[in-house]
């Protein structure tokens, strides 16, 4: 059995009252890779800032091999090996990746003039530990996400490291990259280097990790080997709940196609595409970024407009030059970054929900009928399941699977033909996304045309009744989901 | 050869330098007059204040604040040194006024480095609020008039050339005042320590990203902290100087100065998010607005159109820099674009 | 018969109106409750601070309450505001020396609606007063201005004129005045056409700058007339630096005590002036006698010395002018105690 280098014992931790921690233990070994799982407000970002120093427990220890603390700061946990990448990388853009890397070790040694000569060797050491090649000045603003977290890793192997913890390392990286860095990962295995992969992806899950910790509500819901774990109980552990993912089959799908598309081009992002959506059917685009399916997306919403080819809506063709043409023609479009561009954040959840329908709810003069507005919210609220405590709240209040809900009604309040949503349930929890999906479901059922656009392959495999490939601009392959699996998919997509 | 051209034409002080060539072949094309060594002389003359407030500016918007509180500070600290002066019928050298304005504007700049560094308050907000407790100081406790007769030391400082450059043709002569080298020196302090010193880097690094820069080990607070100090003092430094030139102390002239000073910094590429900018471009960029102000005459613009020329001037250099940000980042989507498929 | 009886009647209205508008006074309060008060360009400058002198001597003088206030730069937008203040205060009388004649036209109008006895001072050209008080006639004075710079200049060369801001009413009439008075009565000076106004912002520093570029561009430029109290001052900076002493001259308003140096030393042979202690008081003044309700007619004496015979502008209603000008030079420049 191999040495642990870290091990956290009951620690309880609680904010103004709300309890975060009651009582997790977690144990982590030399050279393992464990991964800590748990949805949004389980208390998993609150642990690794206790094991990282930023906050100090309530009650508990931790233990550093034979070093018994009841807290720690964080300059004690870098001393005992622990490194944090967090999500935004702590890099700075503006400067060379010569300084993002030795900016830690010349103030550890309290330099106060600065050596070019000397940087560059730190940098260029750090480099070597995991074989990055990239240009020492260079700005690192200006490289890719991949490369920016790279650095990060080779940053947090300068001091020692023995444990690095990755705070939802994947969010933001293709396929490719994914894999790239897992194989990092275990190279740092075989160092003895051990990481603490925080995710609630589970295909992620499954692939890297050997152990596993899930936690549920501040409390430890289940722990072991990844091997014993299967999607059901992975996500039974995480949500408390089951579901059943049956996979979605159209029952009211009309005869004449909604939209149909043709001979679709736009010079550098797409060329050639064809496709009919018919309505009660949910149709699935995926392929890799920069496959040109944002781009397809964008253009069906009328903010790019596609050189040549067709857009049809009932069998009428029609030009879709911004996206005031295309609600009217009946089309709305959730977008990736719901954050920016779907949501008015600090306005409250019912004015959001009723924002596209102002004229609807307003006299011939103008004025706002209040009783109007406010049982057309309610409606919309309880249709959704948006879980709030009061619908004058700030949209920010909300988690990022209910504001997703209120986008939905935002667009669901207007008479809608055909609904394009791009990654509806990027960084939503597992509850939240399949509440989601049976919302998409029923509304297909009530017979609206369906475009979803994900990188999320089970989430297109249970959900779409036809699923198109995309890669290089071009469309790979149209499958129905009986053709399909994750392997097929992904051939079609490299 | 390419490399380096390409190299080049991303930068923006290249696009500054061909602006200063054009404007200066306009200019001499217009009066004949630019390349002539006393009208060189007359405008680094020109350029000694608004040079060293825009060391200060810069600082602050690498940093990732604003300062708008400067010319105030200026008005306030050497408008106290040179009351203080005048009533004690001081007789010595310039090294006095100095040690004292400095001092006055580290002060005054900590009260600036508290308020940002401690209280963690917006730095715009902070300073235009500072502004006019500055200003209400001035005008309130020290019942602010202009001085009109300024110690002979000072006057002497101000009016002391390092060299006379005369014009063959007109016999005209401008001075090169003294003053010029504080410019200098100052130059060279803040290019010192931006460059070669880890405060100097811990500037950037927080106008890049503060929370990182404080999990790196930079000591956050202090840096802002010193930051203030030293822009109050380069600040106060201008201000004097600007007395010991004019011959006479004006508590509200400088005011409004800041609005030309920020847009100069952020002409030369000083982005006004932080973290990044230089100082060749701040200085260029500077060294443009000081050529515009003061040949608008030289050029034939009509006094009726001069602050519309100015303005536009600034849009459209503006424009002209947000414009070469927004294509570079373009292509650089376009790149990463590529590489992937 | 009917005609006559309307006849009589509409007399009688006539007169009824007439009595009810009889002189009275126009404000209800007893005198030693009255608040007047003098807004400047602004605080800080010289001139505005001689003013007050002014105004604290005729407070002083006549017990009532008068005083000076002003906003800490010279700034249109701060003048309105420091006066809606004042309308919402309820003075009695604002005396006013506008930054900006043609934006403060609305406020002055408020005020006068409310009330409020508006008397300007280097405001001409406003409508919205009961009275304007000009030291002079500007376009007299403008040519006073003139016959010193003339004279510094021997009669003859190229000369150009400097202004605060070509949007200030004072400043451009004296200006006009004296190139009126150039083409009338010295045929050997001429105007350059070229830049034949610029603004100096009332920065010594800007008037500086302006006078070097113009002397650069312009080799037979042998005068500039100023105008705002800082023009000459900065010119002759200019003048002085370029080397042209006794070869360029600069003419204008500046007070005594600033400008000792300059007149002693040569570089400037006379200055204009008129009194600011003097023209303060002289507002003051007439707005007491506005207050108590007396006629304001030609040859108005105000007991302020230069302010004893004041006269309608020609062709204006509102516009009284003296005769408060006064030369500086090097010999009497350290009699004015100011």
């Amino acid at each position: 059995m191999a040495q642990s280098v870290l091990k956290v014992v009951d620690i309880k931790k609680s904010f103004a009252g709300v309890q975060a921690l009651k009582g997790v233990s977690l144990e982590i070994k030399a050279g393992e890779i464990h991964c800590l799982a748990g949805e949004n407000g389980s208390g998993k970002s609150t642990l690794i800032k206790i094991i990282s120093g930023v906050y100090t427990p309530d009650e508990g220890q931790i233990i550093f091999g034979d070093k018994v603390y009841s807290k720690i700061t964080p300059i004690e946990a870098i001393r005992n090996g622990i490194q944090v990448i967090y999500q935004d990388f702590s890099i700075f853009p503006n400067l060379s990746v010569m300084e993002n890397l030795a900016f830690n070790e010349e103030l550890a040694n309290k330099r106060k003039l600065v050596n070019r000569k000397r940087m560059k060797k730190i940098a260029q050491e750090a480099l070597a530990k995991i074989n990055f090649d990239v240009d020492l000045n260079a700005k690192v603003g200006s490289l890719s996400v991949a490369s920016k977290q790279l650095i990060a890793i080779c940053r947090a192997l300068m001091l020692n490291a023995r444990l690095i913890i990755m705070d939802e390392p994947t969010t933001a990286l293709t396929r490719k990259e994914v894999n790239a860095l897992f194989n990092i990962i275990l190279d740092l295995k075989k160092q003895g280097i051990a990481t603490l992969f925080v995710s609630h992806k589970l295909d992620e899950v499954f692939e890297i990790s050997e152990r596993f910790t899930i936690l549920r509500n501040g409390e430890k819901a289940a722990e072991g080997f990844t091997s014993e774990l299967d999607n059901k109980k992975f996500t039974y552990y995480m949500t408390g709940r089951e579901f059943e993912d049956k996979p979605f089959v159209p029952t009211n799908v009309s005869e004449d196609p909604v939209l149909s598309v043709e001979n679709l081009s736009m010079n550098g992002f797409y060329e050639n595409v064809n496709f009919s959506l018919h309505r009660g059917e949910i149709l699935g685009i995926t392929g890799l970024l920069g496959s040109g399916r944002t781009e397809l997306a964008l253009s069906l919403f009328g903010i790019m407009q596609a050189d040549t080819g067709t857009i049809k809506i009932d069998g009428e063709p029609v030009k879709l030059d911004s996206p005031e043409t295309a609600i009217n023609h009946g089309i709305g479009y959730v977008p990736e970054d719901r954050l920016t561009e779907g949501l008015f954040l600090p306005q409250s959840i019912g004015d959001n929900i009723i924002v596209s329908e102002l004229d609807k709810l307003s006299s011939r003069l103008g004025i706002i009928d209040r009783d109007k507005k406010k049982e057309e919210i309610r409606q919309w609220v309880d249709k959704l399941s948006i879980a709030t405590p009061n619908p004058d709240n700030a949209c920010s209040t909300l988690s990022g699977g209910n504001q997703q809900r209120v986008v939905l009604a935002k667009w669901l309040s207007r008479d809608l033909k055909v609904l394009v949503l791009n990654g509806p349930t990027m960084g939503v929890d597992i509850g939240s996304k399949h509440d989601i999906h049976q919302i998409l479901r029923r509304l297909a059922e009530q017979g609206l045309g369906i475009i979803i656009i994900s990188d999320d392959i089970p989430e297109i495999l249970t959900n779409c009744s036809k699923i198109l490939i995309m890669r290089n601009g071009r469309i790979s392959a149209a499958l129905t989901p009986d053709e399909a699996d994750t392997q097929v998919l992904a051939r079609y997509m490299m | 050869m390419n490399r380096i051209m390409k190299n080049l034409m991303q930068r923006n002080e290249f696009y500054i330098s061909i602006a200063i060539v054009a404007l200066s072949i306009a200019i001499q094309l217009r009066s004949g007059q630019f390349f002539t060594s006393n009208n060189i002389v007359d405008l680094l003359s020109a350029l000694i204040v608004p040079g060293l407030f825009a060391l200060g500016a810069f600082m602050v918007i690498v940093s990732g604040g604003v300062d708008v509180s400067f010319p105030a500070l200026a008005s306030l600290s050497m408008y106290a040194t040179t009351r203080i002066l005048v009533d004690t019928n001081y007789q010595g050298g310039i090294l006095l006024p100095i040690v004292m304005s400095l001092c006055f504007g580290a002060i005054l700049g900590a009260v600036n480095g508290v308020l940002i560094a401690t209280f963690k308050l917006p730095p715009l907000i902070v300073t235009l609020g500072t502004s006019s407790v500055f200003k209400g100081i001035m005008q309130g406790v020290l019942n602010a008039v202009q001085i009109t007769v300024i110690p002979p030391g000072m006057s002497s400082f101000g009016t002391a050339a390092l060299f006379i450059a005369t014009n063959p043709q007109s016999g005209l002569t401008s001075r090169m005042p003294v003053a010029f080298l504080a410019l200098v020196i100052v130059l060279l302090i803040v290019y010192f320590v931006l460059q070669h010193t880890m405060y100097g880097r811990g500037l950037y690094a927080i106008g890049g990203n503060e929370v990182s820069a404080y999990r790196a080990g930079f000591n956050v607070w202090l840096i802002k902290f010193l930051l203030y100090v030293g822009v109050g003092m380069i600040s106060s430094l201008a201000g004097l100087i600007r007395v010991c030139m004019m011959t006479q102390a004006h508590p509200t002239n400088m005011l409004g100065m800041e609005m030309m000073v920020i847009a100069g910094v952020v002409l030369g590429g000083t982005a006004i998010t932080g973290g990044s900018g230089t100082l060749t471009g701040c200085m260029l960029g500077t060294i443009l607005l000081v050529m515009v102000e003061n040949s608008l005459i030289l050029l034939g613009v009509p006094t009726f159109w001069q602050g519309f020329f100015l303005g536009v001037f600034i849009i459209v250099g503006m424009g002209i820099s947000a414009l070469q940000v927004s294509r570079a980042i373009k292509a650089r989507g376009a790149l990463t674009r590529r590489v992937q498929q | 018969m009917r005609r006559t009886l309307a006849f009589v009647l509409v007399l009688l209205m006539v007169f009824s109106m007439a009595a009810c508008s009889s002189p009275a006074g126009k404000s209800k309060k007893s005198e030693s409750e009255w608040e007047i008060v003098v807004v400047p360009k602004d605080a800080s400058n010289p001139w505005f601070i001689r003013m007050e002198v002014g105004v604290k001597e005729f407070a002083k003088e006549t017990g009532l309450n008068v005083y000076q206030k002003g906003t800490p730069e010279i700034d249109a937008t701060l003048q309105s505001q420091l006066i809606q203040d004042l309308i919402a205060a309820k003075v009695d009388a604002i005396c006013v020396v506008p930054v900006d004649p043609g934006s403060l036209e609305p406020v002055l109008k408020q005020a006068r609606d409310a009330g409020i006895v508006v008397i300007a001072h280097e405001g001409a050209s406003l409508k919205n007063v009961d009275y304007d008080i000009e030291a002079f006639n500007n376009e007299q004075y403008g040519a006073f201005i003139m016959d010193n710079l003339a004279e510094a200049m021997g009669e003859e060369g190229l000369y150009t004129t400097m202004v605060a801001h070509v949007t200030n009413a004072s400043h451009n009439e004296w200006a006009d005045g004296g190139v009126k008075h150039q083409k009338e009565k010295y045929p050997n000076m001429k105007l350059l056409e070229e830049e034949p106004r610029v603004e100096s912002e009332d920065n010594g520093d800007v008037a500086y700058q302006k006078a070097k570029e113009l002397f650069k561009k312009y080799p037979d430029l042998k005068g500039i007339m100023g105008t705002s109290s800082y023009d000459a001052p900065g010119i002759a900076r200019a003048i002085q630096e370029l080397g042209l002493v006794g070869k360029a001259f600069t003419s204008g308003t500046g007070m005594p005590a600033a400008n000792a140096e300059l007149l002693k030393s040569g570089i400037v042979k006379s200055l204009t002036l008129w009194d600011p202690a003097l023209a303060g008081k002289a507002m003051c003044a007439l707005a007491v006698k506005v207050l108590r309700g007396e006629e304001i007619k030609d040859h108005l004496d105000l007991s302020v010395e230069g302010y004893t015979d004041l006269t309608f502008k020609e062709g204006s209603t509102t516009v009284l002018e003296g005769k408060g000008w006064i030369v500086i030079t090097a010999e009497n420049v350290d009699s004015f105690g100011f």
